[in-house]
């Protein structure tokens, strides 16, 4: 006598993708807001925009969730996404006046708050700030897709690949960026060599 | 290569790819022998990993103080994904547009068409009515002028003035 296991009685059913943080909105948005909130918003010096850009990227990667092929992060996807949108708002030049006079760009010095640490100083920790302030200031003077990708790089942590899947962009492209992008920042931040 | 690896400062390119992650042998051993270099890359990831933890801690909050996406959040927004949904919506604006078009150019050419009527239209007169209004108004003329009542007899006044009328004949007799 043979055995046969019915899959909906124990439970399982095969060729099925298992469900992952992009089949719950919820979890979606608690996990990758913040991220690619700084992400977006030091991306476009726009916090306001961000805020917009970020909730339809959210929305967008909810709906079109079932075109996901597993074949890079969650976040590298949410950052392709965002990363279009972003190039789509550029390619807006309607209003653009209008946005730089509404315009209100992240400030790190509004934050108003030093958090108590039992690590660091007050003053190491306005030291860190000010030198926070001045990578911020050197990154306004870079090209966007500069910008992108030096975020991506050095404040998201994402590897080369990672930021070709997100931009579209080729590996040699990428480095060119990203050289001249770290280039310029030295130079800002008082590069001695 | 060694040799130049510990006299001269490491180019801009070696730098760059030591801060990307390269760390090749070379370049290891060229920062343990040059202190402005080392310094130099750590200088940009001390100011890099600053900015990475004031903005996680600025992004961290702003997104705290949004509205949280939910499903029936999603759902209320869906239809801004939809390019049918876009494309009814445009239809029923553009039919709404329509019909109010056409109902106030229907209601501007009834107005006109009534505004052409009144001027356009002469009074039907026959030649029997013209005569029928003649003779009727002959036969009040004639009427009138039988009737020799003045408005003053209705209220008993034509005694007095016969007799105005007598005194001032006297008096001209007289003189």
């Amino acid at each position: 006598m043979q055995l046969i296991l019915n899959p909906a009685i124990i439970g399982c059913v095969p060729d099925e993708a298992p469900l992952t943080e992009l089949d719950d909105i919820e979890a979606l948005d608690r996990i990758y807001r913040s991220r690619l909130l700084r992400f977006v918003a030091y991306s476009t010096g726009d916090q306001d925009l961000a805020e917009t850009i970020v909730q339809d990227c959210l929305l967008k990667a909810y709906n079109g969730r079932a075109s996901f092929r597993g074949d890079c992060s969650v976040y590298t996807w949410l950052a392709h996404i965002a990363t279009n949108l972003m190039r789509d708002h550029q390619r807006t030049r309607k209003f653009q006046f209008w946005r730089m006079v509404q315009k209100t760009a992240p400030d790190l010095s509004e934050m108003g708050f030093l958090l108590p640490s039992r690590e660091s100083s007050v003053e190491t920790q306005m030291m860190a700030r000010e030198r926070a302030q001045q990578v911020s200031a050197a990154l306004e003077d870079l090209s966007a897709n500069q910008r992108t990708i030096f975020l991506m790089r050095f404040i998201e942590e994402m590897d080369l690949q990672e930021i070709c899947q997100a931009t579209g962009m080729q590996t040699s492209t990428v480095k060119t960026h990203l050289h001249r992008a770290v280039k310029a920042v030295r130079q800002k931040l008082g590069g001695q060599i | 290569m060694e040799t130049q690896m510990q006299t001269a400062h490491l180019t801009d390119e070696q730098l760059t790819d030591l801060l990307m992650g390269e760390n090749p042998p070379a370049v290891r051993e060229h920062l343990d022998a040059c202190a402005a270099c080392a310094q130099e890359a750590e200088r940009f990831s001390g100011a890099i990993g600053a900015f990475q933890q004031e903005t996680r801690l600025w992004a961290e909050r702003r997104a705290a103080s949004l509205p949280r996406l939910t499903a029936d959040r999603e759902a209320a927004f869906a239809w801004w994904h939809r390019p049918q949904a876009w494309m009814a919506a445009a239809l029923a604006i553009a039919l709404a547009a329509g019909v109010g078009f056409s109902i106030h150019n229907s209601h501007e050419r009834g107005v006109q068409q009534q505004v052409i009527a009144k001027v356009a239209v002469p009074p039907v007169v026959t030649a029997e009515t013209l005569k029928a209004d003649n003779e009727l108004l002959a036969a009040i003329d004639g009427e009138l002028r039988a009737d020799s009542s003045t408005p003053a007899s209705e209220y008993g006044l034509n005694g007095t003035l016969r007799r105005g009328r007598s005194r001032s004949a006297a008096r001209s007799t007289n003189e």
